[in-house]
Protein backbone atom coordinates (compact mmCIF):
# COMPACT_ATOMS: atom_id res chain seq x y z
CA UNK A 1 0.00 0.00 0.00
CA UNK A 2 1.19 3.57 -0.99
CA UNK A 3 1.84 5.97 1.89
CA UNK A 4 -1.11 8.02 0.09
CA UNK A 5 -3.40 5.40 0.50
CA UNK A 6 -2.40 4.00 3.91
CA UNK A 7 -4.53 5.24 6.99
CA UNK A 8 -2.84 7.93 8.83
CA UNK A 9 -3.67 5.98 12.86
CA UNK A 10 -1.94 7.86 14.43
CA UNK A 11 -3.33 11.14 13.09
CA UNK A 12 -7.35 9.31 13.13
CA UNK A 13 -6.39 8.12 16.56
CA UNK A 14 -5.44 11.34 18.20
CA UNK A 15 -8.59 13.41 16.24
CA UNK A 16 -10.29 11.07 18.67
CA UNK A 17 -8.36 11.85 21.77
CA UNK A 18 -8.44 15.48 21.83
CA UNK A 19 -12.33 15.74 20.79
CA UNK A 20 -13.09 13.17 24.15
CA UNK A 21 -10.84 15.26 25.80
CA UNK A 22 -12.37 18.13 25.14
CA UNK A 23 -15.80 16.38 25.68
CA UNK A 24 -14.71 15.21 29.28
CA UNK A 25 -14.45 19.09 29.88
CA UNK A 26 -18.26 18.72 30.30
CA UNK A 27 -19.36 15.75 31.87
CA UNK A 28 -22.46 16.41 33.20
CA UNK A 29 -23.69 17.78 29.86
CA UNK A 30 -22.73 14.89 28.43
CA UNK A 31 -23.55 11.88 30.65
CA UNK A 32 -25.14 13.12 33.82
CA UNK A 33 -27.56 14.72 32.23
CA UNK A 34 -29.22 11.97 30.02
CA UNK A 35 -28.69 9.59 32.73
CA UNK A 36 -30.62 11.88 35.26
CA UNK A 37 -33.31 12.63 32.28
CA UNK A 38 -33.62 8.54 31.41
CA UNK A 39 -34.03 8.16 35.84
CA UNK A 40 -36.60 10.93 35.58
CA UNK A 41 -38.57 9.15 33.09
CA UNK A 42 -38.32 5.97 34.93
CA UNK A 43 -40.01 7.07 38.51
CA UNK A 44 -42.55 9.00 36.29
CA UNK A 45 -43.67 6.33 33.62
CA UNK A 46 -42.69 3.64 36.35
CA UNK A 47 -44.24 4.67 39.89
CA UNK A 48 -46.71 8.11 39.07
CA UNK A 49 -48.09 7.43 35.57
CA UNK A 50 -47.36 3.85 34.72
CA UNK A 51 -49.41 2.30 37.29
CA UNK A 52 -52.82 3.78 35.79
CA UNK A 53 -51.94 2.34 32.47
CA UNK A 54 -52.33 -1.16 31.58
CA UNK A 55 -50.21 -3.78 30.11
CA UNK A 56 -49.14 -3.90 26.68
CA UNK A 57 -48.73 -6.84 25.06
CA UNK A 58 -47.86 -8.17 28.17
CA UNK A 59 -45.07 -5.62 28.86
CA UNK A 60 -45.83 -2.96 31.46
CA UNK A 61 -46.11 0.52 30.23
CA UNK A 62 -42.27 1.58 31.59
CA UNK A 63 -40.83 -1.74 29.91
CA UNK A 64 -42.15 -0.45 26.85
CA UNK A 65 -41.43 3.14 26.84
CA UNK A 66 -37.66 3.05 28.22
CA UNK A 67 -36.32 1.75 24.66
CA UNK A 68 -37.55 5.00 23.18
CA UNK A 69 -36.54 6.83 25.85
CA UNK A 70 -33.06 5.13 25.22
CA UNK A 71 -32.81 6.11 21.76
CA UNK A 72 -34.14 9.56 22.04
CA UNK A 73 -31.18 9.92 24.51
CA UNK A 74 -28.45 8.33 22.02
CA UNK A 75 -30.14 10.58 19.18
CA UNK A 76 -29.84 13.81 20.96
CA UNK A 77 -26.41 12.54 22.52
CA UNK A 78 -25.05 11.96 19.12
CA UNK A 79 -26.12 14.88 17.11
CA UNK A 80 -24.95 17.55 19.73
CA UNK A 81 -21.85 15.42 19.98
CA UNK A 82 -20.89 16.15 15.93
CA UNK A 83 -22.77 19.37 15.38
CA UNK A 84 -20.64 21.10 18.75
CA UNK A 85 -17.31 19.55 17.66
CA UNK A 86 -17.89 20.60 14.18
CA UNK A 87 -19.45 24.16 14.47
CA UNK A 88 -17.00 25.11 17.19
CA UNK A 89 -13.71 23.93 15.23
CA UNK A 90 -14.88 26.37 12.46
CA UNK A 91 -15.86 28.89 14.79
CA UNK A 92 -12.30 29.08 16.70
CA UNK A 93 -10.86 27.56 13.24
CA UNK A 94 -8.33 25.09 15.35
CA UNK A 95 -10.23 22.64 12.75
CA UNK A 96 -7.39 24.81 10.54
CA UNK A 97 -5.29 22.39 12.35
CA UNK A 98 -6.79 19.11 10.64
CA UNK A 99 -7.36 20.99 7.36
CA UNK A 100 -3.04 21.29 7.00
CA UNK A 101 -2.85 17.85 8.23
CA UNK A 102 -2.14 14.55 6.30
CA UNK A 103 -5.59 13.43 6.61
CA UNK A 104 -8.08 11.87 4.19
CA UNK A 105 -11.88 13.37 4.24
CA UNK A 106 -12.62 9.73 5.19
CA UNK A 107 -10.29 9.91 8.21
CA UNK A 108 -11.99 13.61 9.14
CA UNK A 109 -15.08 11.78 9.21
CA UNK A 110 -14.20 8.64 10.72
CA UNK A 111 -12.44 10.43 13.60
CA UNK A 112 -15.83 12.79 14.52
CA UNK A 113 -18.07 9.65 14.30
CA UNK A 114 -15.84 7.50 16.50
CA UNK A 115 -16.36 9.92 19.49
CA UNK A 116 -19.93 10.13 18.73
CA UNK A 117 -20.00 6.22 19.09
CA UNK A 118 -17.93 6.24 21.67
CA UNK A 119 -19.79 9.07 23.65
CA UNK A 120 -23.46 7.30 22.59
CA UNK A 121 -22.48 4.22 23.87
CA UNK A 122 -21.70 5.24 27.49
CA UNK A 123 -24.94 6.96 27.37
CA UNK A 124 -26.67 3.77 26.42
CA UNK A 125 -25.00 1.22 28.39
CA UNK A 126 -25.60 3.67 31.45
CA UNK A 127 -29.37 3.66 30.94
CA UNK A 128 -29.54 0.54 30.48
CA UNK A 129 -28.00 -0.49 33.65
CA UNK A 130 -30.37 2.01 35.59
CA UNK A 131 -33.35 0.10 33.78
CA UNK A 132 -31.90 -3.77 34.79
CA UNK A 133 -31.28 -2.12 37.99
CA UNK A 134 -35.00 -1.51 38.46
CA UNK A 135 -36.02 -4.49 36.84
CA UNK A 136 -38.05 -2.46 34.51
CA UNK A 137 -36.12 -3.83 31.19
CA UNK A 138 -34.02 -6.83 29.56
CA UNK A 139 -31.59 -7.59 27.04
CA UNK A 140 -33.13 -10.07 24.37
CA UNK A 141 -30.27 -10.05 21.31
CA UNK A 142 -27.29 -7.64 22.71
CA UNK A 143 -26.12 -7.76 18.75
CA UNK A 144 -29.42 -6.32 17.65
CA UNK A 145 -28.78 -3.93 20.67
CA UNK A 146 -25.52 -2.78 19.70
CA UNK A 147 -26.67 -2.43 15.75
CA UNK A 148 -29.30 0.02 17.02
CA UNK A 149 -27.05 1.92 19.17
CA UNK A 150 -23.94 2.04 16.75
CA UNK A 151 -26.31 2.38 14.23
CA UNK A 152 -28.81 5.53 15.47
CA UNK A 153 -25.56 7.26 16.55
CA UNK A 154 -23.92 7.03 12.93
CA UNK A 155 -26.57 8.79 11.25
CA UNK A 156 -27.26 11.37 13.93
CA UNK A 157 -23.75 12.13 14.30
CA UNK A 158 -23.61 12.51 10.16
CA UNK A 159 -26.99 14.70 10.32
CA UNK A 160 -24.58 16.65 13.20
CA UNK A 161 -21.38 17.15 10.91
CA UNK A 162 -24.13 18.49 8.31
CA UNK A 163 -25.84 21.06 10.44
CA UNK A 164 -21.88 22.01 11.87
CA UNK A 165 -21.13 22.70 8.56
CA UNK A 166 -23.86 24.57 7.60
CA UNK A 167 -24.86 26.71 10.97
CA UNK A 168 -23.66 30.13 11.11
CA UNK A 169 -24.78 30.66 14.81
CA UNK A 170 -25.57 29.08 17.80
CA UNK A 171 -29.15 29.73 17.54
CA UNK A 172 -28.97 27.34 14.05
CA UNK A 173 -27.61 24.58 15.54
CA UNK A 174 -30.79 24.28 17.39
CA UNK A 175 -32.85 24.48 14.37
CA UNK A 176 -32.93 20.71 13.61
CA UNK A 177 -33.42 19.36 17.55
CA UNK A 178 -36.08 21.94 17.91
CA UNK A 179 -38.47 21.52 14.40
CA UNK A 180 -37.43 18.01 13.27
CA UNK A 181 -35.94 15.60 15.59
CA UNK A 182 -38.05 16.32 18.80
CA UNK A 183 -41.11 16.45 16.89
CA UNK A 184 -40.40 13.21 14.88
CA UNK A 185 -39.24 11.39 17.93
CA UNK A 186 -42.14 11.91 20.15
CA UNK A 187 -44.53 10.49 17.87
CA UNK A 188 -42.40 8.05 16.75
CA UNK A 189 -43.68 4.96 19.09
CA UNK A 190 -41.92 6.15 21.75
CA UNK A 191 -44.95 6.15 23.94
CA UNK A 192 -47.91 4.45 22.73
CA UNK A 193 -47.87 1.38 20.10
CA UNK A 194 -49.34 2.43 16.14
CA UNK A 195 -52.50 0.19 16.98
CA UNK A 196 -53.06 2.97 19.74
CA UNK A 197 -53.50 6.01 17.16
CA UNK A 198 -56.09 6.85 14.99
CA UNK A 199 -55.83 4.18 11.62
CA UNK A 200 -56.39 7.56 8.95
CA UNK A 201 -52.78 8.22 11.01
CA UNK A 202 -51.23 5.09 11.01
CA UNK A 203 -49.02 5.27 7.94
CA UNK A 204 -47.53 8.56 9.20
CA UNK A 205 -45.94 6.25 11.78
CA UNK A 206 -44.68 3.96 8.72
CA UNK A 207 -42.85 7.33 7.18
CA UNK A 208 -41.15 8.13 10.62
CA UNK A 209 -37.49 6.73 10.93
CA UNK A 210 -37.80 6.71 15.06
CA UNK A 211 -40.54 4.40 14.47
CA UNK A 212 -38.38 2.05 12.97
CA UNK A 213 -35.36 3.11 15.52
CA UNK A 214 -37.71 2.76 18.84
CA UNK A 215 -39.27 -0.81 17.50
CA UNK A 216 -35.93 -1.89 16.76
CA UNK A 217 -34.25 -0.99 20.00
CA UNK A 218 -37.57 -2.73 21.66
CA UNK A 219 -37.32 -6.04 20.08
CA UNK A 220 -33.30 -5.78 20.87
CA UNK A 221 -34.07 -5.25 24.53
CA UNK A 222 -37.68 -6.58 25.87
CA UNK A 223 -38.23 -8.86 22.46
CA UNK A 224 -41.52 -7.15 21.64
CA UNK A 225 -42.27 -5.40 17.83
CA UNK A 226 -44.83 -4.07 16.10
CA UNK A 227 -42.79 -5.70 12.65
CA UNK A 228 -41.12 -3.92 10.42
CA UNK A 229 -37.84 -5.12 11.52
CA UNK A 230 -36.41 -5.76 8.17
CA UNK A 231 -37.54 -2.59 6.98
CA UNK A 232 -36.47 -0.75 9.78
CA UNK A 233 -33.07 -2.09 9.12
CA UNK A 234 -32.80 -1.39 5.43
CA UNK A 235 -34.22 2.15 6.05
CA UNK A 236 -31.65 3.25 8.84
CA UNK A 237 -28.86 1.71 6.52
CA UNK A 238 -30.09 3.75 3.84
CA UNK A 239 -30.16 6.30 5.69
CA UNK A 240 -26.91 5.82 7.11
CA UNK A 241 -25.15 5.10 3.65
CA UNK A 242 -27.22 8.72 1.89
CA UNK A 243 -25.87 10.71 5.07
CA UNK A 244 -22.23 9.42 4.70
CA UNK A 245 -22.14 10.14 0.81
CA UNK A 246 -23.42 13.61 1.68
CA UNK A 247 -21.32 14.10 4.33
CA UNK A 248 -17.93 13.29 2.00
CA UNK A 249 -18.53 15.08 -0.95
CA UNK A 250 -19.09 18.38 1.46
CA UNK A 251 -15.98 17.55 3.03
CA UNK A 252 -14.14 16.77 -0.47
CA UNK A 253 -15.72 19.91 -1.88
CA UNK A 254 -14.95 21.83 1.31
CA UNK A 255 -18.34 23.44 1.89
CA UNK A 256 -18.48 25.20 5.33
CA UNK A 257 -14.64 24.31 6.07
CA UNK A 258 -12.55 25.44 3.32
CA UNK A 259 -12.32 29.05 1.96
CA UNK B 1 15.02 19.71 -9.23
CA UNK B 2 11.79 20.65 -8.88
CA UNK B 3 11.36 24.31 -6.74
CA UNK B 4 9.99 24.52 -3.32
CA UNK B 5 6.70 25.82 -4.30
CA UNK B 6 5.94 26.32 -7.80
CA UNK B 7 2.18 28.69 -8.21
CA UNK B 8 0.85 28.87 -12.11
CA UNK B 9 -2.33 30.66 -12.63
CA UNK B 10 -3.33 30.39 -9.26
CA UNK B 11 -7.25 32.33 -8.71
CA UNK B 12 -8.93 32.48 -5.93
CA UNK B 13 -12.63 33.87 -6.14
CA UNK B 14 -14.49 33.71 -2.98
CA UNK B 15 -18.65 32.69 -2.66
CA UNK B 16 -20.05 36.45 -3.88
CA UNK B 17 -18.04 37.08 -6.74
CA UNK B 18 -14.67 38.53 -4.79
CA UNK B 19 -11.09 37.86 -6.45
CA UNK B 20 -8.95 37.13 -3.67
CA UNK B 21 -6.08 36.33 -6.15
CA UNK B 22 -6.35 36.98 -9.67
CA UNK B 23 -3.55 34.95 -12.16
CA UNK B 24 -0.62 34.94 -10.21
CA UNK B 25 2.34 32.68 -11.00
CA UNK B 26 5.65 32.55 -9.33
CA UNK B 27 8.45 30.27 -8.10
CA UNK B 28 10.39 29.69 -4.95
CA UNK B 29 13.41 28.00 -4.64
CA UNK B 30 14.30 25.27 -2.81
CA UNK B 31 16.61 26.95 0.46
CA UNK B 32 15.49 30.36 -0.36
CA UNK B 33 14.29 32.71 1.99
CA UNK B 34 10.71 33.98 0.13
CA UNK B 35 9.20 37.38 1.25
CA UNK B 36 5.60 37.86 0.29
CA UNK B 37 4.63 41.39 0.33
CA UNK B 38 1.68 43.60 0.17
CA UNK B 39 -1.07 45.50 1.73
CA UNK B 40 -4.06 44.31 3.96
CA UNK B 41 -6.45 42.52 1.39
CA UNK B 42 -3.95 42.21 -1.45
CA UNK B 43 -4.16 38.27 -1.35
CA UNK B 44 -1.20 37.49 0.87
CA UNK B 45 -3.26 34.80 3.24
CA UNK B 46 -5.39 33.15 0.42
CA UNK B 47 -2.63 32.30 -1.29
CA UNK B 48 -1.03 30.97 1.92
CA UNK B 49 -4.77 29.37 2.65
CA UNK B 50 -4.65 28.16 -1.19
CA UNK B 51 -1.52 26.11 -0.51
CA UNK B 52 -1.91 25.00 2.88
CA UNK B 53 -5.68 23.76 1.82
CA UNK B 54 -7.39 26.13 4.43
CA UNK B 55 -8.82 27.24 1.35
CA UNK B 56 -10.09 26.04 -2.25
CA UNK B 57 -8.31 27.04 -5.39
CA UNK B 58 -10.40 28.29 -8.14
CA UNK B 59 -8.10 27.90 -10.90
CA UNK B 60 -4.48 27.39 -11.65
CA UNK B 61 -1.87 24.69 -9.80
CA UNK B 62 0.22 24.51 -6.89
CA UNK B 63 2.99 22.58 -6.28
CA UNK B 64 4.93 21.51 -3.32
CA UNK B 65 8.22 19.87 -4.27
CA UNK B 66 6.98 19.04 -7.58
CA UNK B 67 3.80 17.60 -5.29
CA UNK B 68 0.71 18.59 -6.60
CA UNK B 69 -1.25 20.27 -3.45
CA UNK B 70 -4.93 19.14 -4.77
CA UNK B 71 -4.37 15.97 -6.23
CA UNK B 72 -1.68 14.65 -3.81
CA UNK B 73 -2.82 16.64 -0.93
CA UNK B 74 -1.62 14.44 1.70
CA UNK B 75 1.48 13.84 0.53
CA UNK B 76 2.03 17.57 -0.21
CA UNK B 77 0.90 18.61 3.66
CA UNK B 78 3.76 16.18 4.91
CA UNK B 79 5.71 18.68 3.08
CA UNK B 80 4.32 21.90 4.58
CA UNK B 81 4.44 24.05 8.06
CA UNK B 82 1.95 26.92 8.43
CA UNK B 83 2.14 29.26 11.46
CA UNK B 84 -1.31 30.98 10.72
CA UNK B 85 -1.61 34.77 11.21
CA UNK B 86 -4.33 34.04 13.43
CA UNK B 87 -4.45 31.88 16.22
CA UNK B 88 -6.18 28.71 15.16
CA UNK B 89 -5.78 26.95 18.28
CA UNK B 90 -8.58 24.96 20.67
CA UNK B 91 -7.40 27.59 23.33
CA UNK B 92 -8.68 25.20 26.78
CA UNK B 93 -5.79 22.88 25.04
CA UNK B 94 -2.29 22.69 27.21
CA UNK B 95 1.28 23.94 25.02
CA UNK B 96 2.56 20.17 25.43
CA UNK B 97 -1.20 18.84 23.80
CA UNK B 98 -1.07 21.43 20.93
CA UNK B 99 2.32 20.35 20.22
CA UNK B 100 1.49 16.33 20.52
CA UNK B 101 -1.77 16.41 18.72
CA UNK B 102 0.05 18.29 15.80
CA UNK B 103 2.51 15.68 15.52
CA UNK B 104 0.03 13.07 15.85
CA UNK B 105 -1.86 14.37 12.76
CA UNK B 106 1.37 14.38 10.74
CA UNK B 107 1.14 10.39 11.88
CA UNK B 108 4.77 10.55 13.84
CA UNK B 109 4.41 7.98 16.56
CA UNK B 110 4.46 8.04 20.28
CA UNK B 111 8.08 7.74 21.05
CA UNK B 112 9.03 10.16 18.19
CA UNK B 113 6.37 12.29 19.34
CA UNK B 114 7.53 13.08 22.85
CA UNK B 115 11.18 14.00 22.19
CA UNK B 116 10.29 16.52 19.89
CA UNK B 117 7.37 17.97 21.47
CA UNK B 118 9.45 18.15 24.65
CA UNK B 119 12.66 19.47 21.73
CA UNK B 120 10.11 22.04 20.45
CA UNK B 121 8.96 23.16 23.88
CA UNK B 122 12.83 24.01 25.02
CA UNK B 123 13.83 25.61 22.00
CA UNK B 124 10.80 28.13 22.09
CA UNK B 125 11.34 28.84 25.68
CA UNK B 126 7.90 26.86 26.81
CA UNK B 127 8.83 24.29 29.09
CA UNK B 128 7.45 26.35 31.86
CA UNK B 129 4.62 26.77 30.41
CA UNK B 130 3.51 22.97 28.89
CA UNK B 131 1.22 22.44 31.21
CA UNK B 132 -0.73 25.65 30.92
CA UNK B 133 -3.27 26.21 28.89
CA UNK B 134 -3.14 28.25 25.56
CA UNK B 135 -5.91 31.13 26.62
CA UNK B 136 -3.73 30.87 29.99
CA UNK B 137 -0.46 32.59 27.80
CA UNK B 138 0.80 35.80 26.96
CA UNK B 139 0.49 37.31 23.22
CA UNK B 140 4.29 36.28 22.69
CA UNK B 141 3.69 33.02 24.34
CA UNK B 142 1.13 32.17 21.64
CA UNK B 143 2.96 33.02 18.88
CA UNK B 144 6.23 31.16 19.82
CA UNK B 145 3.91 28.07 20.47
CA UNK B 146 2.30 28.50 16.81
CA UNK B 147 5.56 28.77 15.35
CA UNK B 148 6.68 25.52 17.28
CA UNK B 149 3.34 23.96 16.38
CA UNK B 150 4.84 24.57 12.76
CA UNK B 151 7.82 23.05 13.34
CA UNK B 152 6.89 20.23 15.09
CA UNK B 153 6.40 17.81 11.71
CA UNK B 154 9.96 19.06 10.75
CA UNK B 155 8.22 20.35 7.15
CA UNK B 156 10.36 21.40 4.42
CA UNK B 157 8.28 24.32 3.51
CA UNK B 158 7.86 26.89 6.37
CA UNK B 159 5.10 29.00 5.45
CA UNK B 160 4.58 32.13 7.95
CA UNK B 161 2.00 34.15 8.05
CA UNK B 162 2.55 37.41 9.92
CA UNK B 163 4.77 35.61 12.64
CA UNK B 164 6.32 37.96 14.62
CA UNK B 165 2.93 40.32 14.97
CA UNK B 166 1.85 41.30 18.16
CA UNK B 167 5.20 40.54 19.90
CA UNK B 168 7.97 42.82 21.31
CA UNK B 169 10.87 43.80 19.73
CA UNK B 170 13.02 41.36 22.10
CA UNK B 171 11.46 38.31 20.65
CA UNK B 172 10.95 39.77 17.39
CA UNK B 173 14.87 39.68 17.16
CA UNK B 174 14.89 36.32 18.77
CA UNK B 175 12.93 35.09 15.86
CA UNK B 176 14.69 36.82 13.56
CA UNK B 177 17.78 34.73 14.38
CA UNK B 178 16.29 31.32 14.39
CA UNK B 179 14.55 31.77 11.54
CA UNK B 180 17.70 32.39 9.83
CA UNK B 181 19.28 29.43 11.61
CA UNK B 182 16.38 27.63 10.18
CA UNK B 183 17.33 28.83 6.39
CA UNK B 184 20.75 27.75 7.32
CA UNK B 185 19.68 24.09 7.61
CA UNK B 186 18.42 23.61 4.68
CA UNK B 187 14.57 24.94 5.09
CA UNK B 188 12.43 27.01 2.62
CA UNK B 189 10.77 29.50 4.06
CA UNK B 190 7.95 31.86 2.87
CA UNK B 191 7.46 34.62 5.00
CA UNK B 192 4.51 37.30 4.73
CA UNK B 193 5.07 40.46 7.12
CA UNK B 194 3.98 44.06 7.28
CA UNK B 195 6.91 45.22 8.73
CA UNK B 196 8.90 45.69 5.83
CA UNK B 197 12.57 46.05 7.82
CA UNK B 198 11.87 42.41 8.78
CA UNK B 199 11.36 41.08 5.26
CA UNK B 200 14.63 43.36 4.06
CA UNK B 201 16.56 41.76 7.19
CA UNK B 202 15.17 38.32 6.41
CA UNK B 203 14.29 37.40 2.77
CA UNK B 204 16.83 37.23 -0.56
CA UNK B 205 13.34 36.68 -2.54
CA UNK B 206 10.98 39.37 -2.52
CA UNK B 207 7.33 39.44 -4.32
CA UNK B 208 4.66 42.08 -3.92
CA UNK B 209 1.06 41.48 -4.66
CA UNK B 210 -1.78 44.42 -4.77
CA UNK B 211 -5.07 43.59 -5.67
CA UNK B 212 -4.90 39.91 -5.77
CA UNK B 213 -2.12 40.10 -8.71
CA UNK B 214 1.53 40.02 -8.67
CA UNK B 215 3.30 43.27 -8.98
CA UNK B 216 6.76 42.96 -8.41
CA UNK B 217 9.22 39.84 -8.05
CA UNK B 218 13.10 40.41 -7.18
CA UNK B 219 15.72 39.53 -5.29
CA UNK B 220 16.24 42.00 -2.04
CA UNK B 221 19.57 43.38 -4.08
CA UNK B 222 17.25 44.81 -6.80
CA UNK B 223 14.85 46.41 -4.52
CA UNK B 224 17.53 48.44 -2.85
CA UNK B 225 19.45 49.17 -5.73
CA UNK B 226 16.05 50.61 -7.37
CA UNK B 227 15.16 53.22 -4.49
CA UNK B 228 13.90 50.46 -1.39
CA UNK B 229 11.81 48.05 -0.51
CA UNK B 230 9.82 50.74 0.80
CA UNK B 231 9.32 52.84 -2.09
CA UNK B 232 8.70 49.43 -4.29
CA UNK B 233 5.53 48.37 -1.70
CA UNK B 234 4.23 51.90 -1.92
CA UNK B 235 4.35 51.95 -5.84
CA UNK B 236 2.62 48.84 -6.07
CA UNK B 237 0.04 49.56 -3.40
CA UNK B 238 -0.15 52.24 -5.64
CA UNK B 239 1.06 55.31 -2.82
CA UNK B 240 3.55 57.79 -2.93
CA UNK B 241 6.00 58.05 -0.09
CA UNK B 242 4.03 60.64 2.97
CA UNK B 243 7.64 62.81 3.94
CA UNK B 244 7.33 63.74 7.41
CA UNK B 245 8.36 67.32 8.47
CA UNK B 246 10.59 68.28 10.86
CA UNK B 247 9.46 70.34 13.83
CA UNK B 248 11.51 73.46 12.48
CA UNK B 249 9.54 73.39 9.35
CA UNK B 250 8.44 77.10 9.07
CA UNK B 251 5.23 76.47 6.50
CA UNK B 252 3.52 75.65 9.30
CA UNK B 253 -0.39 76.13 7.93
CA UNK B 254 -1.97 75.40 11.12
CA UNK B 255 -2.93 79.20 11.43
Amino acid sequence: MTAALAINWVGLGTMVRREASRMMRVPIQVFIAPWISALLFIFIFGYVVGGRIATIAGHRYLEFVLPGILMMNIVNSSFLQSSSQVYFSRFQRYVEEILVAPLSYVEMIAGSLAVVVARTTVTAIGILLMGLAFGVTAMHSLPEFLFWIVAISISFGLLGIIIGLWAKNFEQLNVLTVFFIAPLSMVGGVFNTIGMLPKFLRWLAYLNPFFYFSTGLRHAMIGFSEGGEAIGIAVTLGLMTTLALIVWRLYAVGWGLRE
Amino acid sequence: MSDALSISNLRKVYRGGVVGVDNVSFRVARGDFFGFLGPNGAGKSTTIHCITGIATITSGVIEVFGVDVVGRYREARRLIGLSAQEFNVYTFATCADILDWSASYFGIPKGERRKRVADMLERFGLAEHAKKEFRQLSGGLKRRLVLARALVHDPELLILDEPTAGVDVELRHELWEFLRELNRAGKTIFLTSHYLEEVAQLCRTIAIVSNGKLARLASRDDYLRDGGLEAAYLAAAGRKPVLMRSNDDNTDDTR
